[in-house]
């Protein structure tokens, strides 16, 4: 939110959401507007909120990665893999060299799966048809090979503690298949990225509109390629084991507007396409799966990972039965959002929600409803605030 | 014209013919537009007849609904307003009507478009959908910073969206419309068509196809209208890249929200109407093809160029982003200057 | 075939009402729609995002407990005949969600299946179901809508 320096008059409310072509997602932004230059803005994202922390409590471990994976549709596998993380690293377990590269295969590609979404319904907002259904149907590919990595196209489940689900291994026809794919898809890639930077339309709609300053980026966290847009270059993945062995640029944009947001992701997703060749071709042989682990009592531990918008945060404990007490997830989405607040105002209100829409909100992940009540400040759930204040009037 | 006691009756015949004939067609453009599209977008795309004639009648089987508005009686009438302003600058432009009561010039047909401007900016302001403001979520949180601020309703800020449109965004459009009754000197639509078709008369036999000797599209000042005038087309038609004010990622679809049923049946009429009426309005200045429903092989004709506007349309839809109003209004200055260009340099000739 | 079902047929406009599941389905009906690979307006079904203009209304995701009075209302909203097809595991009997509870026993923050908010005329399962299987529920959703008067 716009720290209020100075207090303008604000001459009306538009409000949309939950249910609207723009956000697909069942959230609710209310712009404050004077004509049409919006003032301030208020992202209400409590409406996905279905309690999922508190269904872990007490799971026993393995099951529990159902509930993880299913926190989000778009991003399932960095939720599925940074919560084996969890307790791989609690508990010390090992795993095989292979299962990490498998990993790290499924991450990259559902990666570029996210950042086509988000091309899609950018140029949805934008009002470009055409380039929303093309980059839809280029998504068809990447669709095609998660699921014959993890037999379903939206939560293919390959992480397990300890490794990768068998099934999930790679078969040398399915490795031919993959760099073949990349490579048709490079190329398809190429000219659509092409056609977009030279559509003067489109670009006059993305340029200079939705500033975030690398000061503002920092200071409300804002990861991941939002963040990296505004010239911060942070990325956990240079910072995690599993990529150790591959090579791969972080993409960074000075330039600090919307434009610069869907530019870094459309170079991102070249860093992956390399970073997919460079699993499949050296993909070391061994087990996928490391099955001597017994879940016994763990301390609160925590584990970060790169997510296609930012950084994930998961952490929890076990008990001494092995199963889950206090799991918390931190989603990059609050924070980005929290700074496409502070970014869309002084924009026209379409430009707005194209800003919005630019950081790729993802508020399915997590979502907390939080009540300021007589000065003290407290966590209530929805079904709390419905009972206590009812239904809107 | 000699006989002045058949003249009404022919008036109203060839106005039914021309009004259905009008209807029919205008139910298919919809679905070429679409087709169009869709072959752009590489997919097969809906069958012609979907987007307009089969869903108008869908809708028109549809059990009637309530519609939410500040006025419901009179939201519900604009729309039947719409079609019948609609239908009379078409007729308008056929050729019974140009010597009725001086109709059939420019006044005419820029007046009745200006009106059916102006029912957009009543249905934004008439209609109240709770898909924005009056969504039955609990929104409204305690710690705000912003209390008791008037909430609109998008279908409102769309009627300001249509009066800004109203007031610039069309203006290239009227401009251009004058060009060439001011290269025929004249107001009266029969002057523009006898200057570029001067063969065609309304006592022409019915199979006889008199073909214009000079159009008016042909010249410097013509092309540069015409282009204009395309411009203008897709504005008045609020279509992309023009579609501020009913655009979908923010208003949805502005003022006509509300209407369900045989309502939307009719708005359906009423957009796909001016989308023919306006392109058929197109052949007869600018080319001199009038829409004469006594000689059916020009009337085929005219029928047949009508389609180099949808299809145009179309195909800059497909290739547009949805401009905002940082856009619109030099885009919109700019071509009413190419327009009044185009005006002086006719004036001159 | 009589001209009422004939056009109902052959204009079919879908609504996607999304309460807050994970995404995933959301995603695939999106993609169903839009993806030039599947394509459904070729199927004479067209995406619309008004209550009013609307024949199917999707349902997909847990109704959670702020969902549940906008999704009432836009049932409501759509004119007669309708037909509801709840698409995905979420709808159909709230998944992990509602099924998987821990310690807490029973997840009082969602109202899941969509069937005790809206009738539901259509159910189709899996997480995520495939673009194909939407199309084929919109399909089912049919015959409903066809004989209404
Ligand atoms: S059914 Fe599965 S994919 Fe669909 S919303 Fe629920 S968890 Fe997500």
């Amino acid at each position: 939110m716009a720290s209020g320096e100075k207090r303008v008059e604000i001459e009306k409310e538009l409000s949309f959401g939950p249910v609207h072509p723009a956000l697909i997602e069942p959230y609710r932004i209310r712009l404050f507007v004077n004509d049409e230059i919006v003032e301030d803005c208020e992202l209400n994202i409590n409406m996905a909120y279905r309690g999922i922390e508190k269904l872990f409590d007490g799971l026993p471990v393995e099951r529990a990665l159902l509930i993880a994976e299913r926190v989000c549709g778009i991003c399932s596998h960095v939720h599925a893999w940074n919560a084996v993380r969890v307790i791989e690293g609690g508990l010390s377990i090992v795993v095989p060299p292979r299962a990490n590269y498998i990993r790290v295969l499924t991450n990259e590609m559902q990666r570029i799966t996210s950042h086509l979404i988000l091309f899609g319904h950018a140029f949805e907002v934008v009002g470009h048809e055409t380039f929303a259904m093309r980059s839809f149907l280029l998504r068809e590919s990447f669709m095609d090979l998660i699921s014959y990595v993890g037999g379903n196209r939206v939560m293919p489940s390959v992480p397990i503690i300890g490794g990768v689900r068998p099934r999930a291994d790679l078969t040398e026809s399915l490795k031919r298949v993959i760099l073949e794919r990349v490579d048709e898809f490079e190329e398809k890639y190429k000219g659509y990225v092409t056609r977009i930077i030279e559509d003067p339309l489109v670009m006059s709609r993305l340029t200079g509109i939705g500033f975030l300053t690398k000061e503002d980026a920092v200071r409300f966290y804002a990861t991941g390629p939002t963040g990296r847009a505004s010239g911060w270059d942070y990325d956990v993945r240079t910072k995690m084991d599993e990529y150790k062995p591959f090579e791969f640029n972080v993409i960074t944009d000075e330039s600090c507007d919307t434009k610069a947001r869907i530019v870094v992701r459309a170079l991102e997703i070249f860093e992956s396409l390399k970073i997919i060749r460079q699993v499949v071709k050296s993909l070391p042989e061994g087990p996928v799966v490391n099955q001597s682990w017994k879940a016994e009592e763990m301390d609160f531990t925590t584990a970060y990972l790169e997510a296609y918008r930012g950084e994930l945060m998961h952490s929890y404990a076990l008990d001494s039965h092995g199963r889950i007490r206090n799991y918390k997830i931190r989603t990059p989405t609050p924070t980005n959002l929290a700074a496409m607040e502070h970014a869309c105002v002084g924009d026209h209100v379409t430009e707005a929600i194209l800003t919005i829409a630019s950081c790729d909100p993802c508020l399915t992940c997590c979502t907390r409803a939080e009540v300021v009540d007589s000065g003290r400040s407290r966590i209530l759930s929805d079904f709390e605030i419905v009972q206590k204040y009812g239904w809107r009037k | 014209m000699d006989n002045l006691l058949f003249f009404p009756l022919l008036l109203i015949i060839s106005s039914v013919v021309a009004a259905a004939v009008a209807i029919l067609y205008s139910l298919v453009l919809p679905g070429i537009e679409r087709k169009v599209q869709a072959r752009i977008q590489q997919r097969i795309g809906p069958p012609i007849l979907t987007p307009g004639f089969w869903s108008v009648l869908k809708f028109g089987y549809k059990r009637r609904i309530e519609p939410t508005a500040q006025i419901p009686g009179l939201y519900k009438s604009l729309v039947y307003f719409g079609v019948g302003i609609i239908v009379l600058i078409f007729l308008f432009s056929t050729p019974y009507w140009w010597a009725v009561l001086g109709w059939g010039s420019v006044l005419g047909i820029a007046g009745l478009l200006k009106l059916e401007e102006v029912l957009y900016v009543l249905m934004g302001s008439q209609s109240q959908s709770f898909l924005s403001a009056g969504m039955p979520v609990p929104d409204l949180a305690k710690g705000s910073k912003h209390v008791g601020i008037r909430r609109e309703f998008v279908e409102q800020h769309s009627a300001e969206r249509a009066l800004k449109m109203m007031a610039i965004g069309s203006l290239p459009f009227y401009i251009a419309l004058l060009v060439p009754f001011a290269m025929a000197k004249s107001g009266m639509i029969s002057s523009v068509v006898a200057m570029q078709n001067p063969a065609y008369m309304l006592t022409s036999e019915w199979w006889s196809v008199p073909l214009p000797s000079n159009p008016v599209i042909f010249t410097l000042p013509g092309i540069i209208a015409a282009l204009v005038y395309f411009v203008g087309y897709v504005m008045l038609l609020n279509e992309k890249p023009f579609s501020i004010l009913k655009a979908k990622i923010d208003l949805i679809e502005g003022g006509v929200l509300e209407y369900a049923s045989k309502l939307r049946a009719y708005y359906y009429l009423m957009r796909n109407m001016l989308m023919f009426a306006l392109s058929s309005i197109f052949v007869t200045l600018f080319i001199g093809i009038p829409f004469d429903p006594f000689m059916p092989l020009m009337m085929l004709l005219n029928i047949a160029l009508s389609l180099i506007l949808p299809v145009m349309l179309a195909t800059l839809v497909a290739f547009s982003p949805i401009l905002t109003f940082r856009q619109i209004y030099p885009a919109a200055i700019g071509l009413s200057a190419f327009g009044i260009l185009a005006l002086v340099i006719s004036l001159g000739v | 075939m009589n001209l009422k079902a004939t056009s109902r047929k052959n204009a079919i406009h879908i609504m996607v009402a999304y309460t807050g599941g994970c995404n995933g389905c959301d995603i695939e009906i999106v993609n169903a729609v839009l993806s030039p690979r599947y394509d459904v307006e070729q199927y004479r079904v067209l995406l619309t995002w008004n209550p009013r203009e609307a024949d199917v209304l999707i349902v997909s995701g847990v109704v959670t407990w702020q969902m549940v009075e906008p999704l009432k209302k836009i049932y409501e909203s759509i004119p007669e005949p309708k037909g509801v097809v709840a698409v995905g595991a979420c709808a159909v009997n709230g998944n992990v969600y509602k099924n998987l509870v821990g310690d807490i026993g029973q997840n009082e923050e969602i109202w899941a299946p969509v069937e005790t908010v809206i009738p539901v005329d259509v159910k189709v399962p899996g997480c995520a179901p495939r673009p194909e299987d939407v199309i084929t529920g919109v399909v089912k959703a049919l015959p409903k809508i066809l004989e209404a008067p």
